[in-house]
């Protein structure tokens, strides 16, 4: 058996783990035989600790063939060859993938274990393992990545599962709530990142990064696209970023994600998922390269973003909305990186971050234990420092800079009260319209169409 | 902007304007009682939950408090559905908790359904579908319904309903026509429309399934028919109170999530005790005025609810209305009258009740907090709930009714507009008759004949047994069973015991005191199944030393004593004299430690120091990981590595102080000898253990010890205001130990022999470890039976883990005591452990009495067990009524705590652990913004049994009414049934139950009680909750109860 072929099923293991759980655990519980919970903890467990070594396998063998990047590909899924089209399926292994690829599975791994004990006995169980299957499947398939659509697919399983997620307690409002808000956000981002996977296929004649980068392996690739080609595909796939990283002005979203059970929140919106706008940029980042003005456009948002952050954080009076500010802040300071072109550093910034935020998050619950602690050693009242802050800034100012914060930037009521509602009020006037004349070419008024009552409305019509 | 949300001018009021403040703050404080009434998460307090409505008798609180704050006052119907038909309540209880409430009532006949005692017993065993109109239609239409019948229905009646049919119809109905012209035509040309749809031609040759649907279908539109005939009128839902309530039903928006989402974060910021870097401006000015400030300043965007918001701040700025005032004019522009005000005040608090119930506790009881709330905060806060109110039911009054009306008539509005809608409730009735037609026999025949009036008064019957009343018989039935297994159980075992013949004189082996902690239940019993020679007594877990404590390596003192009492003495832990030094090196290490990992904690957060914290993220996945995987050996490696800071494992108490007063400056902390020997006196007295001491006396508190856990301190000792007792035993051992007490004590008639000696320990109920304290200081004499003692408390503590993992899911039945052990040490550090340990979950009985009477009786650990010696009381009882005093309150106290969060997780407990969000460091929420908390979670009720605690005292019915006649607090429980009461004879096995007021005696339900070798011969194999047996180790069980008698030394 040659490296090539040791390679090729190394990396098949490793897309196979947790395509095979969420087969597994998914269809189980949908023809309604739902598996026990240690088994189901078991199958996630082998599932990861499988993809994992097969992981850590590819990264060894590299590290002593000394190659630096490895396709795998699954071959084409569709081809429309009069309109130049296909769909393919291709994962690689290089310098950006394997870390990221390492680091989800080490993530999901620890968290799966933590969750299989402190969501004992809960009725979403399975649902959760399902759930949980999926991101694990989202983030393996998008750091593995070949081509656009292969990051499309998992991008959209890792949507699809944080949003659902945020909506675990589906027996009270606000979390579905919050996660329809999520949901939302996502699809505009992903609006986005589909226009930018079509301007590719047009521009390149396929979504290959291969076809978009050159052959050399990341980070050295370089554009095939003009400067001005770039700066319009990039800036969509920023808007795609901003959007998953929940940069401003998207940012509304990352507090109101923590309404799930906390081993979700801590991998979801502490560790991975929040980093996938600052990966996806980085897979990218030959059009970085190719476009000084998407630098500074990266760099800018990554700087409004970090100084948001970083104040929204100080006012937060609870530990996981302060904690989601202070992983934006880290996340914006890692978009900065690579607009500034440091890759590898934001890469090693990624993965500290997310280990320790992941900690961090797993442990709030415990919060108080450790002030106590913290008293304890301090041997008083932990200090509240009167710092520079208090002292240089004046005190309306200090107000208006609390106001700001207080508010989350008031991002969430730009959004909602001067977007999106005179977006929606055009439309009702429209639906208005539409009806008064409908209605006078009927001539009665006619209302087939209108939803039901929800509540009250009915009368004792038995009979 | 929203025009009807700003006042005009202020119109001035013509009364005297203090006399109107006065009652309005006077309508304030009394809704806020109804607030509730859990302090900072920290120092949690196990109380009724319904404590403000303790004037009322049990059930009429409930239904009271059903009205106030909408929650659950029972458990299901479904459940106590499935308890019944799995034998925990069984239907001879149903039918004497039946008969026993209807009295002379439970024999009237009604209708035809039977006397009323069978018509409720049949609601009762039947569970009766409803559901609203819709569902209903679509039941009748889509599904069997009309077709056959309910499964419940016994072939008996079956037959009776069918064959009765057939007679009828052929009889009168043949062809399908009506044979006799007398009837009233309409029923009539009814029956025939029904008749219509089957195939008449054949009418002979129907088979039973034909004339089983014929009978269906007849009930089901006679019933419909009786029902819209009788003419009831049902009674008109009540009107919403609230603005925000009449616009919900209306338009099915909430106009309070508005209000909500920044009233939870502004609150938060304001009683935020540290946790966010910039505090709140100005929080000193107060809630109303900060928050003027914060939403005054000019500049922001402004969502669209709150248009107009700053000109209206503004104007109360610049006219100075005080938060009173503010009220004032809210009241008015609401448009709420002076007779609504108190239902509305209460329920503008309750829509927020945490945070209502945190400010409220803040002001008035937390004056030891970082930042406690200055008085009038709760005014305050009222103030701008009713500001942001008027804003919000303006927009969603506006937007979604169309409506551009005064603020004041809103709530009228909406209200026609939704009753326009308001369904009848008539087809969920009709679907009932038709239901317990069936079940009961009634056939179609009967429901014909039957007139108008009768209809009518049945409908009445069928109201009255309502769901509320249904589940309160259910749950009297479910009480019942325990009760009188309870009682059985103690009479049974009673049953030949002479408690008060004098014996031998054999000392114990040894004597522990624990708490009376229904934890300790199983670790006494274990004990003594051990070790048959020893002995344990219990006692409240403060064990009369009521103190503020601070401990070496502790930053502030903490009060650890029952709640109620407020301490006066002050103890601190010292290190020894010769290792000052290296108290000093480590106190200074754990400071710098502590100081850099405030640093880290703080600057992770922030932009820089997040990013170099990032940068060693790496390392921090090695703690993460092995924490998770390997939670007890990576406690063992902390533990290692903690040793550089913890302070010295040889310190002292402070216990005696030099100044004649007490207080926390130097000089001051500590008790005065003859203080001491009070405590030791009263608490010797009081559990009896005034003679016969066993050379080794151990005074055992306890604790318990969980990670990821904020309601970590509800774990801990009751009777230290949710503190770890060790101090107090510590404290309390040495006391005992000076000979300077002694001497006193010998003085005031309480001998202690010169080799009995004392010992303090403290039990960690979590991971069943037992410490010691002071041993440095045991005498050689006792080296011997210490380690034999020692030896004995290992192995209860293994068996206790054993025994305790039964109830774990997550531990194997199969599980070695050694194992066990293990298991529940690794839960105790798990950080993702939901359940460290169960708590006072399945807590159901009290035992106040002699140890010697219960003593080898299984119970389960649900049973609380103070120690007392009637026979060493005066004839008042005096101090029996010393031990109640605290006994009942408390006890009473953790188990309606447990009632309620059992009943309702989400409205009176804090709903699922999984979600919580800690805010403030003073309580949690669920997700990134909710309601404050309060109560306990579904982890920590999920076992549990929600009864009113039985207590059974070792007394006489006498002595207890003279008690219950002293004490109001005991008079309220007991005779507004807030617990169940129940004495036992101290001279033989006689039991006499408090019922309606007064004792009377209780007559054994049966003389079985089921014996084991050993406790685990009893539970092994089984999770669920086990009945009582007697364990009947080696020693027979007469000899240890007259060993334990009385005797002279």
């Amino acid at each position: 058996m040659n490296y090539d072929q040791l390679f090729h099923i190394l990396g098949i293991i490793v897309v196979a783990c947790p395509t095979l759980l969420l087969a597994v655990l998914g269809v189980s519980s949908l023809v309604g035989r739902p598996l026990t919970e240690r088994l189901m903890s078991q199958l996630t467990q082998s599932a990861v600790v499988t993809g994992l070594l097969a992981s850590i396998g590819i990264l060894a063998m590299m590290l002593m063939t000394d190659r630096r990047l490895i396709e795998v590909g699954m071959g084409n899924w569709l081809v429309l060859k009069e309109q130049h089209f296909h769909f393919t399926f291709k994962f690689v292994f290089d310098r950006l993938s394997v870390p990221f690829v390492i680091l989800s599975f080490t993530l999901c791994g620890v968290t799966g274990a933590f969750a299989s004990k402190y969501l004992h006995r809960e009725t979403g169980y399975g649902r959760f393992f399902v759930l949980y299957a999926m991101f694990l499947l989202g983030m393996v398939v998008t750091s593995l990545a070949g081509t656009i659509e292969t990051l499309f697919a998992g991008w959209e399983l890792v949507g699809l599962s944080s949003a659902l997620l945020v909506g675990f307690f589906h027996e009270r409002a606000a979390p579905v709530r919050n996660g329809l808000r999520v949901w939302t956000v996502y699809r505009v981002a992903d609006a986005a990142f589909l226009v930018a996977t079509l301007a590719l296929h047009h521009l390149t004649g396929g979504g290959d990064f291969v076809g978009l980068m050159g052959h050399g392996a990341w980070p050295e690739g370089q554009a095939a696209l003009t400067s001005n080609q770039a700066l319009f595909v990039g800036l969509l796939l920023l808007v795609a970023a901003a959007g998953k990283s929940a940069l401003v002005p998207f940012s509304g979203w990352l507090p109101r994600a923590m309404e799930g059970p906390t081993p979700s929140s801590a991998i979801f919106y502490g560790a991975l998922s929040v980093h996938l706008g600052a990966f996806l940029l980085l897979r990218v980042s030959p059009l970085l390269e190719a476009s000084t003005l998407l630098c500074v456009a990266v760099v800018a948002l990554g700087l409004v973003s970090a100084l948001f952050a970083a104040m929204a954080a100080r006012v937060q009076t609870d530990v996981k909305s302060a904690l989601a500010f202070a992983s934006l802040t880290q996340v914006s300071i890692i978009f900065v990186e690579i607009g500034c072109g440091l890759r590898y550093i934001a890469l090693i910034h990624i993965i500290g971050h997310a280990c320790l935020r992941t900690l961090q998050l797993l442990r709030a619950p415990t919060l108080l234990h450790d002030y106590h602690d913290l008293e304890n050693a301090i041997g008083g009242r932990l200090p509240q420092n009167a710092t520079m802050w208090q002292r240089l800034v004046s005190e309306p100012l200090r107000r208006r800079a609390f106001r700001l914060a207080f508010e989350r930037g008031f991002f969430d009521t730009l959004l909602a009260d001067y977007l999106v509602r005179p977006f929606v009020k055009t439309f009702q006037w429209c639906d208005g319209m539409e009806r008064r004349w409908t209605n006078l070419l009927a001539g009665r008024s006619a209302r087939d169409a209108d939803p039901l009552q929800a509540a009250g409305g009915v009368v004792d019509d038995l009979q | 902007m929203a025009p009807t949300a700003s006042p005009e001018r202020p119109s001035s009021t013509t009364h005297s304007p203090g006399d109107a403040a006065d009652r309005l703050l006077h309508v304030i404080e009394h809704a806020a009682h109804l607030l509730p009434s859990q302090g900072p998460i920290t120092v949690f307090v196990h109380h009724n939950t319904l404590h403000a409505f303790e004037e009322l008798r049990f059930d009429e609180a409930l239904r009271e408090s059903q009205r106030v704050y909408g929650c659950q006052p029972f458990l299901s119907e479904e459940r106590y559905r499935r308890e019944l038909a799995s034998g925990r309540i069984k239907e001879a209880d149903l039918a004497v908790e039946l008969e026993e409430d209807l009295g002379e009532q439970s024999d009237e006949l009604i209708g035809l359904l039977g006397t009323r005692f069978h018509l409720r017993l049949a609601m009762l065993k039947h569970s009766l579908r409803t559901a609203p109109s819709p569902e209903l239609r679509w039941v009748v239409a889509e599904t069997d319904a009309l077709r056959t019948y309910r499964s419940d229905v016994s072939p008996d009646i079956r037959k009776r309903l069918t064959e009765g049919t057939r007679h009828w119809i052929m009889r009168d109905f043949r062809d399908g026509k009506s044979a006799s012209q007398a009837q009233g035509s309409s029923l009539s040309a009814m029956v025939e429309q029904v008749l219509d749809r089957f195939d008449c031609a054949n009418i002979e040759s129907w088979d039973n399934s034909a004339w089983e649907a014929v009978c269906l279908q007849l009930l089901w539109r006679l019933s419909f028919d009786g029902v819209q005939r009788a003419d009831r009128k049902s009674p008109a839902p009540p009107a919403p109170i609230r603005q925000r309530d009449a616009l919900l039903a209306a338009t099915g928006i909430d106009a309070d999530e508005l209000a909500n989402d920044l009233l939870i974060r502004y609150s938060s910021a304001f009683l935020d005790q540290g946790y966010a870097h910039w505090p709140l401006p100005n929080r000193d000015g107060g809630f109303y005025q900060s928050f003027l400030n914060v939403y005054g300043q000019p500049g922001g965007v402004v969502p669209h609810w709150l248009f107009g918001v700053k000109r209206e701040i503004a104007r109360l700025q610049s006219e100075q209305v005080t938060p009173l005032a503010s009220i004032e004019e809210s009241l008015r522009l609401l448009g709420v009258a002076p007779e609504q005000q108190e239902a509305f005040i209460t329920a503008s608090l309750l829509a927020l009740r945490g945070w209502a119930g945190m400010i409220w506790q803040m002001e008035t009881n937390a004056e030891w907090a970082v930042r406690p709330a200055p008085r009038g905060t709760l005014v305050e806060f009222l103030a701008v709930r009713l500001l942001l109110d008027r804003f919000a039911a303006a927009y969603v009054g506006k937007e979604h009714l169309d409506d551009d009306g005064p603020l004041a008539t809103l709530r009228e509005r909406a209200a026609a507009k939704h009753a326009e809608r308001t369904p009848t409730g008539k087809t969920q009735l009709a679907f009932l008759f038709f239901q317990l037609a069936q079940t009961l026999g009634v056939p179609p025949e009967d429901l014909f004949r039957l007139p108008a009036k009768t209809w009518g008064k049945l409908a009445d019957e069928i109201d009255a047994y309502n769901e509320f009343e249904r589940r309160r018989t259910f749950h009297l039935a479910y009480e019942r069973r325990y009760r009188n297994q309870t009682l059985d159980a103690f009479a049974i075992h009673t049953r030949g015991q002479q408690p008060n013949a004098a014996v031998e004189t054999k000392l114990p082996s040894f004597q522990m005191i624990c708490c009376i902690d229904d934890r300790e239940e199983s670790f006494r019993r274990h004990l003594e199944e051990i070790d048959p020679t020893c002995e344990t007594l219990g006692y409240a877990g403060f064990f009369g030393v009521a103190m503020y404590y601070r401990g070496a390596a502790d930053a502030h003192s903490r009060p650890l004593c029952p709640v109620v009492i407020k301490p006066k003495h002050y103890v601190e832990e010292l290190p020894t004299y010769t290792l000052e030094e290296v108290h000093r090196r480590r106190a200074r290490n754990r400071r710098l430690v502590g100081a850099a990992s405030h640093q880290f904690h703080r600057g992770s957060r922030s932009m820089l120091g997040g990013a170099v914290t990032a940068l060693f993220g790496p390392l921090a996945s090695v703690p993460l990981v092995a924490r998770i995987l390997f939670p007890r050996t990576a406690a063992q490696i902390r533990k290692m590595f903690g040793q550089i800071v913890r302070p010295p494992e040889a310190t002292q108490l402070l216990l005696e102080r030099s100044q004649p007063t007490p207080g926390p400056e130097e000089g001051h902390i500590g008790y005065s000898v003859d203080e001491m020997t009070d405590i030791v006196e009263k608490t010797l007295r009081d559990t009896g253990l005034t003679s016969r001491h066993a050379r080794l006396i151990i005074f055992c508190g306890h604790g318990s010890s969980s990670l990821n856990n904020p309601h970590e301190s509800a774990y801990n000792c009751g009777a230290c205001s949710g503190g770890r007792g060790g101090p107090n035993a510590r404290a309390f051992a040495q006391m005992a130990n000076d000979p300077r007490v002694r001497a006193r004590l010998a003085g005031r008639g309480l001998d202690l022999p010169p080799d009995a000696y004392f010992i303090g320990g403290y039990h960690n109920t979590c991971n069943d470890e037992v410490n010691y304290y002071d041993l440095d200081r045991l005498p050689v004499t006792h080296k011997e039976v210490f380690a034999t003692t020692r030896r004995t408390i290992d192995e209860a503590r293994r068996r206790n883990a054993h025994e305790r993992c039964r109830r774990f899911e997550s531990a194997e039945l199969s599980i070695s005591p050694a194992a066990a052990l293990a298991h529940v040490e690794r839960r105790s550090e798990d950080l993702s452990q939901a359940r460290p340990e169960y708590n006072h979950a399945t807590n159901a009985a009290v035992f106040v009495g002699r140890r010697s009477r219960n003593r080898s009786l299984f119970m389960d650990r649900r049973t609380f067990m103070s120690s007392y010696d009637p026979t060493q009381d005066n004839e008042a009882g005096a101090i029996l009524a010393r031990i109640l005093a605290a006994v009942i309150p408390v006890c009473a106290g953790i188990s309606l705590e447990y009632y309620f969060s059992c009943v309702d997780v989400q409205g009176y407990g804090c709903g699922s652990k999984l979600p919580h969000n800690i805010v403030s460091l003073l309580g949690v929420m669920e997700g990134a913004t909710s309601d404050l908390r309060t109560g306990l979670s579904a982890q920590m009720t999920e076992i549990h049994e929600p009864m009113r605690a039985l207590f059974v005292i070792e007394t006489t019915p006498t002595v207890m009414e003279g008690i219950i006649n002293g004490n109001p607090v005991i008079a309220q429980l007991c005779r507004n049934e807030w617990v169940q009461l129940a004495t036992l004879s101290p001279e033989d096995s006689t039991i006499h139950l408090f019922r309606n007021g007064k004792f009377e005696r209780y007559d054994a339900e049966s003389d079985q009680l089921p014996e084991a070798a050993s406790s685990v011969d009893w539970y092994r194999g089984w999770r669920d909750h086990l009945g009582y047996a007697a364990i009947k180790t080696p020693v027979s069980v007469s000899a240890i109860a007259q060993s334990n008698g009385k005797a002279p030394r």
